[in-house]
């Protein structure tokens, strides 16, 4: 199958496609950063687990998995030459359904009420499956698969029983369903979301873009082709595991130890790099794949060794540090270019060029803030501070996504702007 | 695999002048950027030029279709020209901050230009052109110039 869309004009989305979920993720990490200030003062009435299940899906789904489905509506048809048919009504059903679902499985969270669990299971799992859906089915169809599009079906089916799980864990949390499996389907929960869904998204993706982004050598041919589908293989062995009641810490062991490897791989590609420029993006990269060494490293001594408490926290921390950094690195490419492109492509011969949509030296001094933010939660967890000593690393998360949140708009007003009052050229 | 390794093996070459220009305007040596980038115009617009003349044409008479990959390829080689010109404007001026806005467009629209071809066309044209052809088809691209 012959990629017929790309980046050309005829089937690429729509800008705003796109920019939605950017938008939205950036709005709900500027709430995790209101919401962490919140907690410091006890102004919110909620027990720890409330507090925590809150935090993690503000996260994965308010924050990360806006981030991946925007970038997906857009990287789908570039990278795996699938078309997506109306992206803008389907995206905006997609949009309206998950942010409606995350609030109110918030609420359900802060009150335990059974309805609200409910609902937030229906309005989420229809919002969540129906993307899914949309986008699994025609990754499934392509027949001659590269290894990014591979990596996403793999990476989209662990979505798709990420999703499954966590309706159902909604719905035992609302006393709908006697939670036979409750902590193992957890544990399968979380396992596929963040390391199926998340990790093998981004390197699936990055199979692509880092070569394409920066010009570097080729990822090696055995681990573009079999290191996806070797992870995945390996959460599927260890999800029989879990439901066996067998030890499955030799699964972690090497789960972990591919992924340090994937990202020693990447710092030795961006290293080999042939463009000169090392802009924001170009550090976020080297950041992230950093976060993921030492996650995956904290990860796999843990299943060998007793690791404390807090060293645990740091191997979450970096996970955390990890998704976000390659989120911000795709983010601060792909807004600028698609601005510049769909503008150029309707024949606007003033569209800003990319530098004038975001400047590099603006991404930077998010890479600054965001370098800030981790180090102080970091420190945070190490030296065991709280109370008011958790108020400046929530309000620089705030600040990270408030950052973000301001270049986005400051993009759209500067694309709506080129198209209301500048001369465009009809082709 | 004759035509997808001579084609990217051009790809590689105009990425390693495009590279080396873009250097030459982040040291603010201009006089070498310019000298540079006029040498990637040169090698990229001679590629184009034996696709469009050539391959092209070729494949789509075997293949039966002037409206597949060709037509999305050219359309696409229409997007790179119009950027070599603002480049050109830029690296005359002297600006390396527009030069360098402008490169990274540049290098997302080629690099995701070539991947489709690399990854798709060019292993299309190797396997349904009968080899002879291939080869005629090889030496008349060899030959072509601006």
């Amino acid at each position: 199958m012959f990629n017929q869309g790309g980046l050309s004009m005829e089937q690429a989305p729509p800008v705003m496609v796109v920019l939605r979920f950017f938008v939205t993720a950036s709005v709900f990490g500027v709430l995790l950063g209101l919401y962490l200030m919140g907690s410091v003062g006890n102004i919110l009435p909620l027990n720890e687990y409330a507090f925590q299940l809150t935090v993690i899906h503000l996260l994965s789904l308010g924050v990360m998995a806006s981030f991946m489905l925007g970038a997906l509506f857009q990287m789908l048809p570039v990278i795996a030459g699938v078309v997506i048919n109306t992206p803008t009504i389907k995206a905006t059903v997609v949009n309206i359904l998950l942010i409606i679902g995350l609030f109110l499985q918030i609420f359900a969270f802060a009150t335990s009420s059974s309805s609200l669990y409910l609902i937030a299971s229906f309005f989420l799992g229809l919002g969540l499956l129906y993307a899914m859906s949309v986008m699994l089915k025609e990754v499934i169809l392509i027949k001659d698969h590269s290894s990014s599009s591979r990596g996403m079906m793999f990476a989209l089916s662990s979505f798709f029983l990420a999703i499954v799980l966590g309706i159902y864990l909604l719905l035992t949390l609302g006393g709908y369903i006697d939670g036979s499996y409750f902590k193992e389907l957890k544990e399968v929960h979380y396992s596929f979301a963040l390391f199926g869904w998340l990790t093998l998204l981004i390197v699936s993706i990055s199979f692509q873009v880092v070569e394409m982004f920066y010009v570097t050598p080729k990822y090696p041919m055995l681990m573009s082709r079999y290191l996806v589908v070797t992870i995945f293989t390996l959460l599927v062995i260890k999800m029989m595991m879990i439901f066996m009641s067998l030890e499955s810490s030799s699964a972690n062991v090497v789960i972990s130890s591919l992924f340090i490897l994937y990202a020693g791989v990447t710092i030795h590609r961006l290293y080999k790099r042939k463009r000169p420029t090392s802009d924001a993006t170009v550090w976020f990269w080297r950041l992230g794949m950093g976060f993921l060494i030492v996650s995956m490293l904290i990860t796999l001594l843990s299943n060998i060794i007793t690791i404390n408490s807090q060293i645990l926290g740091v191997a979450q921390v970096s996970f955390i540090g990890f998704a976000l950094s390659i989120v911000f690195a795709m983010v601060y490419k792909i807004v600028p270019f698609l601005v510049w492109f769909h503008l150029s492509n309707q024949g606007y011969m003033e569209a800003p060029m990319m530098f004038d949509v975001i400047h590099p030296k603006r991404a930077k001094t998010h890479f600054w803030i965001h370098v800030g933010m981790f180090t102080s939660w970091l420190l945070s967890i190490l030296f065991e501070l709280d109370g008011v000593w958790l108020i400046a690393p929530s309000f620089l998360v705030m600040l990270s996504f408030g950052w973000l949140l301001y270049h986005l708009i400051m993009a759209i007003r500067k694309y709506n702007y080129t198209q209301q009052h500048t001369e465009k050229i009809e082709w | 695999m004759i035509i997808t390794n001579y084609m990217r093996d051009e790809h590689r070459g105009c990425d390693e002048v495009f590279v080396s220009a873009e250097k030459a305007v982040i040291d603010g040596n201009f006089e070498e950027a310019e000298k540079l980038f006029l040498e990637f115009a040169d090698e990229i617009l001679r590629h184009f030029k034996k696709e469009e003349e050539s391959l092209f044409p070729t494949f789509e008479e075997i293949s039966g279709s002037t409206e597949g990959p060709t037509r999305i390829m050219k359309f696409e080689h229409e997007q790179v020209r119009g950027l070599i010109g603002k480049m050109a404007e830029v690296v005359e001026g002297k600006d390396s901050d527009a030069y360098l806005s402008l490169a990274e467009s540049m290098m997302i629209l080629l690099q995701q230009h070539n991947m489709k071809e690399e990854q798709m066309l060019y292993a299309m044209c190797d396997r349904v052109i009968p080899q002879d052809v291939k080869e005629a088809t090889l030496a008349t691209m060899k030959e072509i110039t601006l």
